[in-house]
């Protein structure tokens, strides 16, 4: 019963302006060469033209940091914000537009050390939106000092004689989330591996979190050499609603785990595990409510909507002159 | 036989002499309605209440659901609850009595209205008692709306409010998305005006900051700083105007309006009418709009194309130019209001009828309501034969066979058991017809039109069906009889008691007939012959039973219908012979439309005999068959398991290539930039941004194996070299190894 205003079809013909990869890209990253950035940005770029995105549908918004000039380099809307706000800004997006895809590209500092309130609370309030964190396990911008997810020992500008603690396991933290909807993991230096999880990410409804494992040669140039030159170090997680395994994926990584996203149990296992890195969707729940659609009003804010509303409001604190007091009251 | 049974019969056969023609006076009516004397005592579906549109979707109530509801949420189950009950049923007749009495009310005002009454009239302690119940918390009505009653004018108010219902939820959300192709089209110009020399300047950057600003910000240096940036227009002069013009057209559209606007722009048009009193005037009227209704679905493609930045003027100018009232199509007509269009059976016909036929085969989407007054038509007509209604019923009928239309026919005193199906018609995308009967007062003088409307519907003289073409592709679908009472049979039967003369309870099932309903018709009472109750024998047969005899077994009996007079007294009046073909045509008619509606069909029926043949054959030839081999059971065959390891997937044969040539595992590349750094135009992306090796004599062999060594995912492969004379060779080669 419910019908929709739309024009007819004949006049909603339009030729299919065919996106190349070419139209997402902006200016040449400043990025260091090698540096695993570059990886991701060229999957986000090859997600869009697949999907052939709309370039002015598309927002990517970040904090600071070197990953956080991802905006800069996609040629859509973006926002290069405050260190550690790139989610509220985000969900502001959201709220105002929802007709836009929405990504964040977020840092391990910016992320899980100044940002960790808003990470967990946008992890619950799950927006429709894709994140992801690249974890270069160091604070590259500023020049090498201990993030949260820097592993124990590591030794930075700040901690010479290697860091204190266990690192912070970002995909158990939002494991442990309520209302989360979508946790996976991804390598850098899986290149086909890395688009399917941010295209499955992409196609997600709700808040879809990547923490992608992201090399910075230009500060810890080995750090993640020992998983890179043994594929036995990977654990790929498959399973016929998260990643199938292919030929291509199953000969290049040998160890392989059956892994249902729904099982929230296993996933809170297997993100746990600290001597492999598990690749793959660890959690997916499509039920998990989003903030915006049980918040939003259907009255459009109108500049006219805004004026009269925001008229009521005032007139309740306005003193009238008696004189006035009628008229002035409608 | 008797001398008086002699006249009867003569009556029956000729409808010489006896004729009544004192119904007036004597307040006949059928039997089976005695009981109904005062419908103010009793409860049913009437008054109703027109509510506004609750979350239930409901749009009108009747008056006993809505004391009902109150009752469940107030009143406790068992003894408790039974004073508090008895006072609300009380007040549920005190608000029928106001009503009939002929006030117009809303219900919170007749339900005050009914409480200041009984108050009135009770005494002290009991009015104590009264005021505690009525007032209880919860003890209000929830819904309010005005309270109408069963008559002449029903249909009218109740399809009016149901169509108001309708359209304002579609303006609700035509408005919605109208405002919101407006925000976003005014959203492009006003982001365009940003870039503009004259949004940069001094004045107008410290207008949009407002008056309390002062002299703390520098709005010329701020000026100075933002014409740096570039203020290329990214929209072109035409681009501009056509999102202007589409604004244009989006705002000042008619067809659709805020349920209440609390201030009109004065400068605005006043909205469009939908609401008609003649199928001409509702179309003249509604081809007259057709330029602007193009116009508003031009300005929404408009807006679509431009919001999703795909109007490309090489194609889509032509494309909107050749768009006219020719190219619009129903579903687009069904954007827009629908006409609701009001009319009385006299309204139907000649030239208004030729238009509402017309109309309701367009396609269009008139909604086309019918009141009905009078089905039966005057007794004078030619060739002995009543018209049954046939103007109304003809229209109907019409419309069902045009495929496209909804159609409704239902008496008025039905009107809230269709109260769904009449949501249905209206939200229809197509045309439809409605076609109700509300009886006549001055045809019937003697029975309440709520009774009258009734009764037509119980004697099939018009019977209730709805075809709704948007339930499904066929007639079992779409087309739906089970409205009418005891669908199944060709009369509903009713149980009826009375005292005979010996004061003893005599209990029997009486049919209700097309001879009952025609006998509350003052203008059909010569069709009846009262006879004496000394005259009372087995010739007299009920009317009923009378129309199921063949012609010979009919020859010794007359049919008579058992009516009431003003004091109840039972009255047997004969019926003649040519109102009781009338009765048999009105049964064919109403067989004709059990079948339509699925019952006693009679194709169904021959097939399902047909089947059943086969079936029984084929079971004897089985049953035969066993007989005969009297064979033992057969051994049971193991299933052969399906292969349930799927073949190893085959992994694609890797590339034939030379040893000595050098290679990039493309897919496994991460775009690390390392190789590309080092030799351009050797090492390049490919279309996934992925490197390969466009040239290999781009370069030295030493390039190559440095990157190879630089490559973090150790994907290139440096192969030999190609030039021999190339110095430090042999350290390379070494070098090179462990990635070939
Ligand atoms: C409020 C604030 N505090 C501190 C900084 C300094 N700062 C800039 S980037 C950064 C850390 C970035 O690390 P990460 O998010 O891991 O990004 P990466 O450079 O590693 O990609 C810090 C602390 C800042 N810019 N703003
Ligand atoms: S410093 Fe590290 S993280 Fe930053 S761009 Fe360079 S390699 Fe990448
Ligand atoms: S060095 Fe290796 S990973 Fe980097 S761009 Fe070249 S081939 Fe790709
Ligand atoms: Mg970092």
């Amino acid at each position: 019963m419910v019908m929709s205003v739309s024009a007819p079809r004949c006049l909603q013909w339009s030729d299919r302006e065919d996106y190349e990869l070419e139209d997402y890209e902006a200016e040449v990253p400043r990025w260091c060469t090698g540096c695993g950035d570059l990886a991701i940005l060229a999957a986000v770029q090859r997600l869009c033209r697949d999907e052939q995105l709309p370039l002015e549908n598309l927002v990517f918004v970040s904090g600071i940091g070197c990953s956080s000039r991802f905006p800069h380099y996609m040629k859509t809307y973006g926002f290069h914000g405050l260190h550690g706000r790139a989610l509220p800004v985000a969900e502001g997006i959201k709220l105002k537009r929802p007709d836009l895809h929405v990504f964040v590209n977020t840092g391990d500092g910016d992320c899980c050390s100044i940002g960790a309130a808003h990470w967990l609370h946008a992890i619950r309030y799950n927006m429709d939106m894709t994140v992801m964190l690249h974890d270069n396990e160091i604070y590259g911008l500023t020049k090498k000092q201990a993030s949260p997810t820097s592993p124990k020992g590591l030794k930075s500008n700040t901690t010479p004689r290697g860091a204190y603690l266990e690192g912070l396991n970002p995909l158990a933290t939002t494991l442990g989330v309520a209302n989360v909807s979508f946790v996976a993991q991804a390598v850098d230096w899986a290149p086909a591996h890395l688009y399917e999880i941010i295209s499955q990410a992409f196609h997600h409804k709700g808040l879809s979190f990547i923490r992608i494992v992201q090399r910075c040669p230009e500060f810890l140039p080995a750090h993640f050499d020992s998983f890179m030159q043994d594929p036995e170090r990977l654990l790929l997680l498959t399973h016929e609603d998260g990643i199938p395994a292919t030929p291509d994926l199953s000969r290049a990584y040998p160890q392989r785990e059956v892994h249902d996203p729904s099982d929230i149990n296993r996933a809170r296992e297997i993100a746990s595990l600290t001597d492999r890195i598990p690749i793959g969707i660890l959690y997916r729940n499509e039920a998990a409510v989003c903030y915006e659609d049980v918040v939003g009003s259907d009255t459009l804010s109108t500049p006219k909507t805004v004026r009269t509303n925001l008229e009521a409001e005032l007139d309740k604190f306005t003193v009238w002159p008696p004189s006035e007091e009628r008229e002035g009251r409608g | 036989m008797s001398t008086g049974l002699r006249e009867l019969v003569r009556f029956h056969l000729t409808g010489d002499g006896g004729g009544d023609d004192r119904r007036e006076e004597s307040g006949l009516r059928s039997a089976l309605l005695a009981p109904y004397r005062d419908l103010s005592v009793l409860r049913y579906d009437f008054p109703l209440v027109l509510v506004e549109r609750d979350d239930d979707g409901a749009i009108v109530r009747s008056l006993s659901s809505v004391v009902d509801g109150v009752l469940r949420e107030i009143a406790p189950t068992g003894a408790e609850g039974e004073r508090l009950r008895s006072h609300y049923l009380r007040l549920e007749t005190a608000m029928r009595v106001l009503l009939s009495e002929g006030v117009e009310a809303t219900l919170s005002e007749l339900w005050g209205l009914a409480e200041r009454k009984l108050l009135s009239e009770s005494d002290e302690t009991s009015a104590e008692l009264l005021r505690d119940s009525l007032s209880r918390p919860g003890g209000a009505p929830r819904v309010d709306g005005e309270v109408i009653d069963c008559d002449d004018d029903t249909p009218a108010r109740v399809f009016e409010h149901a169509w108001r219902a309708v359209q304002q939820e579609r303006s609700r959300i035509a408005l919605a998305e109208i405002d919101e192709l407006l925000l976003k089209l005014s959203g492009i110009l006003e982001a365009d005006f940003q870039k503009s020399a004259e949004a940069r300047d001094p004045k107008s950057l410290a207008g949009s900051m407002g008056d309390h600003v002062g002299d703390t910000f520098d709005f010329e240096a701020m000026s100075r700083v933002l014409r740096t940036v570039s203020s290329e227009s990214s929209l072109s002069g035409s681009r501009r105007e056509r999102i202007r013009s589409a604004i244009s057209v989006l705002e000042s559209q008619r067809f659709f309006e805020p349920a209440a606007e609390p201030v009109r722009d004065p400068g605005r048009a006043a909205a469009h009418s939908f609401v008609f009193d003649s199928c001409t005037r509702a179309w003249e009227i509604f081809r007259e709009r057709i330029p602007e209704m193009v116009e508003l679905v031009k300005a929404i493609g408009i807006a679509e194309l431009e919001l999703d930045n795909r109007y490309r003027e090489s194609e889509h100018d032509a494309l909107f130019d050749r768009f006219d009232e020719t190219s619009l199509a129903p579903e687009d007509l069904a954007l827009f209001p629908s006409y609701l269009v009001r009319l009385h059976d006299k309204d139907c016909e000649g030239s208004e009828k030729a238009r509402c036929i017309e109309a309701l085969s367009s396609g269009l989407p008139l909604k086309i309501l019918v009141q009905m007054s009078d089905i039966l038509g005057g007794p004078a007509l030619a060739n002995g034969q009543f018209t049954l209604g046939a103007r109304g019923l003809q229209l109907a009928g019409m419309a069902v066979g045009m495929n496209g239309s909804f159609v409704l026919q239902s008496a008025s005193s039905n009107l809230y058991q269709v109260r769904d199906r009449i949501l249905r018609g209206l939200s229809y995308e197509g045309p439809a017809l409605f076609s109700i009967f509300t009886g006549s007062v001055e045809n019937a003088p003697g029975l309440p039109p709520y009774l009258e409307a009734a009764s037509a519907m119980q004697s099939r003289a018009f019977p209730a069906f709805a075809y709704d073409p948007a339930a499904g592709p066929d007639w079992a679908a779409r087309l739906d009889v089970a409205g009418n009472p005891q669908a199944e049979v060709d009369w509903p039967v009713h149980s009826f008691s009375y005292e005979d003369a010996d004061l003893q309870r005599v209990s029997e099932e009486v049919a209700f007939t097309f001879v009952d309903f025609a006998a509350s018709d003052k203008r059909y009472a010569r069709h009846f012959a009262p006879v004496p109750p000394g005259d009372w024998n087995e010739s007299l047969i009920p009317a009923s039973e009378y129309l199921e005899l063949a012609d010979a077994e009919a020859l010794d009996k007359v049919p008579y219908v058992s009516m009431v007079n003003g004091d109840d007294v039972l009255q047997k009046l004969v019926v003649d012979q040519q109102l009781i073909r009338a009765a048999r045509r009105c049964s064919e008619m109403w067989r004709a439309l059990q079948e339509l509606g699925g019952i006693h069909n009679s194709h169904a029926l021959n097939l399902l005999e047909r089947e059943r043949d086969v079936w029984e054959r084929e079971k004897e030839r089985e049953l035969e068959e066993l007989r005969e081999r009297a064979v033992p059971a057969p051994a049971s065959v193991a299933i052969q398991p399906a292969d349930a390891i799927p073949a190893p997937a085959v992994e694609p044969e890797p590339e034939e290539r030379s040893a000595d040539e050098p290679y990039i595992e493309t897919p496994r590349c991460t775009t690390c930039d390392e190789c590309t750094e080092l030799n351009g135009r050797m090492f390049a992306y490919d279309e996934n941004k992925q490197a390969h090796i466009v040239d290999p004599s781009a370069g030295t062999y030493r390039e190559l194996v440095e990157a190879a060594e630089a490559c973090q995912v150790c994907i290139i492969h440096p192969g030999k070299p190609r030039n021999s004379d190339e110095p430090g060779l042999d350290e390379l080669i070494r070098r090179a190894e462990p990635f070939n």
